[in-house]
């Protein structure tokens, strides 16, 4: 699944979905191509197989016969890297663990105190932490150090340029968990619009963008003032509250200028009583960064008192009589319609921003500062929108208007066409902060989902594009087992999906099936290890994980392929190799099946190797202890008895007194009768002894049970 | 069991990469300013190994510490494991996921970088990829001035002398054992583990098999497991440190050979065993920062492990451990530096580097 997957339907798509785009094929294979073969790769890779007719020419030698080569198709986005993209989903995931265990936690509590609220009531508190910690995750103003001599004439501050991601975030943030600020939103809209203006650049003017010509040709400019665009930027600025460079901008007026500030002293007073006036704006905020010009006022009996005050002194400047004093036109003209923004003249306004938002926002600042509630501002955007109509929108635009017709659905489906199924999952979180008709509309059970809400159908959205690269598949479990419905069963699904070769990644693999305590998935897996292993020639490593697994079945199975190689293989110069083996095998008590044979056919061999002499030791004891006791096992494949008991002639056959009892002569006799109607069914194993083997063994028997009947006497 | 929390200060830098780091090993510095380290990356986007020196420059209070990338070489496949040699000329053993072995001399550029510093650089001196020298990949490897030694899960144990043409073979478990680590003691012993928590002492002057051998039984049985990383301490030969599957970390004394000492682990020993970690302990290393609190010859010296579940930190035989690094996702590998021994660096799975300098 792509990075710009559609979660939802509502938002239609548009058109230049359909466009097509090329992606061209370096596969280096000589003409004619036979055939092509397109199938998925992992995650939004395509995987080409290109392939020459194998008959095609005769003079093939070195020739490739074809090439598979993978194409990456583009991710939609060109403003997040790949690499950034994983960076962003490594960060998110303990925040979003954090607030999952706390909302479970919270609940639980509340279940047993009988609350009727499912929420803390500070729970709003702990989205608000996890939404700054997202946040901080979508990069960092970062300011570079300040010049030591600032230059004058720089207005704007150079800044790396933002993302639409963060930019997105922070509206959702602002009206969703940041519940202290509530009181302020106008205020904190007009602080989001100074940081993210740039981004809305792309596909329409603005505020920002005049002023970034501008500042190209401030260098270059003389009188400042006489320049039309001047006035123009200015008034800009000042409508969409950057008060701080409507200040700086107006102090660069040519009056004020020392050889000029004689005969220039009433147009002088007057630029310098609009700064001052503009520095005096009374705002409704706690409080202003440092360099940001205004007073705040945090009450609202204060602020609407100051704010009078503010605009008599505006109107009382409007009438004064210095304006017919004022030499300058362009200066008078231009002052007059900044105080005509700052009186809030609707006119005014509208020539002096860009575009609906910036209008917007002007009216927060100069014409409806008290706006509260939703329903108001909406209104207030509509009409801001029939001022200023949208020639291209944009996905910020998209989104603003979903938060502020409070429709939740169109919220998500902007968030999901404009950001991705990883805004759409950790966004919700925002939704349902204290929202009782999100909570609902998003945990609700659909029919139409198949029984899943659709914050878990996100999130299984989510976990899918995790899932698809090798990097972050490991962190899909943490989204998946917060899916209530479906998430285990597309955890055990990922989980059976990878690799079992790489020692490393299946270790890896087994130990999120212990933290979620999948138990029988995690045999399963080790059993396809095994099998992998078993089949690669690493008997060793398949043994190892079919034990780990305890699958006994499969082990017999083994066990029965091993006593071929055994057989033949067990020999003097060999015995080191199975060694580790064995040591292995006895390292496991249990699930060992039909290869405990093996350990004490080593026992048997390497006993009967230290016998060298006709003298009765340790050792023969030894031996004819292992001999009995791996005839009497049940675990001990028939076919091997006849060899076992070849190998053991000189033992049958000892000079110096018979070292079997009588009883242990005839269990051995009895085997033999066994082997001999074996040998009459049709699965019999032929084994590669002398023909006479079995006679000699046979002998060997008879007369050490005579001898040992005679000596028992 | 908790671990207590850090008790002296550290301080840890985390530097995002664009890349999956494999492995890391630090190479001696080339500027008393800088430090210098090697990479074992991987471009899962590209599908392409490097193996990239890198030097990090040691910030004054204000600034981060940066990491700038100084020269790089291309295996043929994925690095699989990762050594180098702490003299002055270091030479850097790599080995891939294809059973291949590449022995890289890292030197000093004479040219100065921008920066007035001397820039790394890597000299290919050798490689082996022949027919027969391991059956897929290599598991371990391990170098010293003359020679490096490589194991891998098909059972061979190959050694490749510097200067000579070839390799030489030591063992073949023709895929019946299969080792996952290996480390030299002395120019003719070394140590290999594998499947199962048993350990063997290997001696080039006696060869045919192991010498000595730690049977993978001492567990009971009770949990299974393999040993992932093993580490001799350079002034006592005779103990070696391992650490495996399911958080156990275990030293094995060759004069008391039959029980190793158990310093953590899950469901293994007897009951007042502890353990640290539950899942993978992908490297562990004789710490020689901590001041070991018992300095009997029979007792552990301190050792630093790196697991699954994103814990670094210090244990001490019968001591609390000493937490210094928790990372919400695992640490791949680390390796503490061997002239500053208080700065540790790891690879995190989430393509991050770690820097943590015990003040």
């Amino acid at each position: 699944m792509s990075g710009d997957t559609n979660g939802g339907a509502l938002v239609a798509y548009t058109a230049d979905a359909n466009k097509a785009v090329v992606y061209p094929l370096r596969h280096g294979v000589k003409p004619p191509i036979s055939r092509l073969a397109i199938s998925w790769s992992r995650g939004n890779t395509l995987r080409v197989s290109v392939m020459r007719n194998p008959s095609a020419s005769g003079d093939s030698g070195d020739e490739d016969g074809g090439k598979v080569v993978e194409v990456k198709l583009g991710n939609g986005d060109g403003e997040i890297s790949d690499v950034q993209w994983r960076r962003i989903a490594y960060g998110s995931v303990s925040p979003f663990a954090l607030l999952q265990s706390r909302r479970n936690s919270v609940s639980s509590l509340s279940k047993m105190s009988f609350n009727s609220s499912p929420y803390h009531v500070e729970w709003w508190e702990y989205v608000l932490e996890y939404s700054k910690d997202i946040n901080s995750l979508l990069g960092n103003r970062q300011y570079p150090p300040c010049p030591l001599i600032e230059d004058p004439k720089a207005i704007l501050k150079k800044i790396e340029k933002p993302t639409c991601l963060k930019a997105a975030w922070e509206l959702m943030e602002l009206f969703y968990a940041d519940k202290l600020s509530q009181a302020w939103l106008p205020e904190m809209l007009v602080d989001w619009l100074a940081d993210y203006d740039n981004l809305l650049s792309g596909t329409q003017v603005t505020v920002h963008l005049k002023l970034l010509d501008f500042q190209k040709d401030i260098v270059s400019l003389q009188v400042i003032e006489d320049h039309p665009k001047f006035w123009e930027v200015v008034s800009s600025a000042l409508a969409v509250g950057w008060l701080e460079i409507v200040v700086k901008l107006l102090r660069l007026h040519g009056s004020y200028q020392f050889d000029q500030l004689g005969n220039r002293e009433i147009e002088n007073g007057l630029v310098e009583t609009v700064a001052v006036l503009i520095s005096k704006m009374p705002r409704m905020r706690p409080e202003l960064e440092a360099g940001k010009l205004g007073e705040c006022f945090k009450a609202k009996p204060d602020f609407i008192k100051a704010w009078e005050k503010w605009r008599t002194q505006i109107t009382k400047l409007e009438c004064s009589p210095f304006w017919v004093q004022c030499a300058h036109d362009q200066t008078r003209e231009g002052l007059r319609n900044m105080l005509q923004i700052m009186l809030g003249n609707t006119n005014s306004l509208c020539t002096a921003t860009c575009h609906w938002i910036e209008l917007y926002i002007s009216h927060f600042l100069y014409v409806r500062p008290f706006t509260v509630g939703l329903e108001n501002m909406y209104s207030l955007a509509q009409k801001c929108i029939q001022l200023k109509p949208m020639a291209s929108s944009h996905r910020l635009m998209g989104l603003m208007i979903g938060i502020l017709s409070e429709n939740i659905e169109v919220v998500l489906a902007e968030c999901s066409k404009g950001f991705g199924p990883w805004m759409v999952t950790h966004a919700i979180e925002l939704l349902t902060a204290g929202n009782d008709q999100a909570d609902t509309l998003l945990h609700e059970e659909r029919h139409n989902l198949g029984g899943i809400s659709m914050e878990e159908l996100h999130r299984l959205v989510y976990a899918q594009v995790l899932s698809s690269h090798a990097l972050t598949w490991q962190i899909a479990p943490i989204y998946l087992t917060s899916c209530m419905q479906q998430g285990m069963g597309l955890l055990e699904i990922l989980l059976y999906k990878q690799p079992v070769y790489n020692n490393q990644l299946l270790l890896k693999n087994i130990e999120i099936c212990r933290l979620y305590e999948l138990d029988s998935v995690s045999s399963n897996i080790m059993k396809i290890a095994g099998i992998h292993h078993w089949k690669h020639g690493k008997k060793g490593s398949g043994i190892f994980w079919l034990q780990q697994a305890r699958d006994e079945v499969r082990l017999n199975r083994i066990a029965q392929q091993m006593f071929d190689s055994v057989g033949k293989s067990i020999s003097d110069e060999s015995f080191r190799q199975w060694e580790g083996l064995i040591q292995l095998l006895g390292s496991e008590s249990k699930a060992v099946g039909g290869l405990e044979f093996l350990h004490k056919y080593r026992d048997f061999k390497k006993s009967l190797l230290q016998i060298h002499d006709g003298k009765t030791t340790e050792a023969t004891r030894q031996a004819i202890e292992s001999l009995i006791s791996l005839m009497k096992n049940p675990s001990t494949p028939p076919r091997f008895w006849l060899p076992l008991l070849y190998d053991s002639l000189k033992l049958l056959n000892w000079q110096e007194r018979p070292l079997l009892n009588a009883s242990q002569t005839s269990l051995l006799l009895n085997k033999l009768q066994e082997l001999s109607m074996a040998k009459l069914r049709p699965d019999f194993v032929e084994t590669d002894l002398p023909p006479q083997a079995l006679s000699s063994v046979r002998l060997a028997l008879a007369t050490n049970l005579g001898r040992s009947i005679l000596e028992e006497q | 069991m908790a671990i207590t929390a850090v008790q002296n200060p550290t301080q840890i830098h985390r530097i995002p990469q664009s890349k999956y780091i494999d492995a890391v090993r630090w190479l001696p510095p080339l500027s008393p300013l800088s430090k210098l380290a090697v990479l074992a990356v991987f471009d899962s986007d590209a599908y392409t190994p490097s193996l990239e020196t890198h030097s990090l420059s040691i910030p004054s209070s204000s600034q981060t510490l940066t990491l700038t990338p100084n020269s790089r070489w291309t295996p043929p496949s994925r690095i699989s494991s990762l050594a180098a040699t702490a003299s002055s000329h270091p030479l850097v053993a790599a080995s891939t996921l294809s059973g291949s072995l590449h022995v890289l001399s890292s030197g000093q550029d004479s040219m100065v970088d921008d920066n007035g510093g001397s820039v790394s650089t890597m000299e290919p001196v050798l490689s082996v990829d022949e027919v027969g020298f391991h059956v897929g990949p290599i598991c371990g490897v391990d170098v010293i001035e003359s020679e490096c030694v490589s194991v891998g899960e098909d059972g061979r144990v190959n050694l490749v002398s510097f200067g000579d043409e070839g390799f030489r073979r030591v063992f073949d478990g023709n895929g019946l054992v299969g080792f996952n680590a290996v480390k030299w003691a002395s120019p003719s012993e070394f140590v290999t583990g594998g499947y199962g928590f048993g350990l063997q002492w290997w001696d080039l002057r006696r060869p045919g098999g192991p010498v000595s051998l730690l049977k993978g039984n001492w567990s009971q049985g009770k949990t299974g497991g393999m040993v992932h990383s093993i580490d001799i301490h350079p002034s006592r030969k005779h103990t070696c440190l391992a650490g495996g599957s399911s958080g156990t970390i275990f030293a094995w004394d060759l004069r008391w050979q039959q029980q190793p000492i158990v310093l953590s682990g899950v469901g293994i020993g007897d009951a007042a065993t502890p353990s640290f970690s539950e899942s993978e302990v992908w490297e562990v290393q004789f710490d020689c920062y901590v001041k070991p609190s018992n300095i009997s010859s029979s007792r552990v010296l301190p050792a630093m492990f790196g697991s699954e579940d994103g814990i670094l930190a210090v244990v001490e035989q019968g001591e609390e451990p000493t937490e210094l690094l928790a990372e919400p996702c695992a640490i791949n590998s680390f390796d503490i530096d061997p002239q500053n021994p208080s700065d540790v660096i790891c690879s995190l799975e989430w393509e991050s580097i770690a820097i943590v300098a015990r003040l």
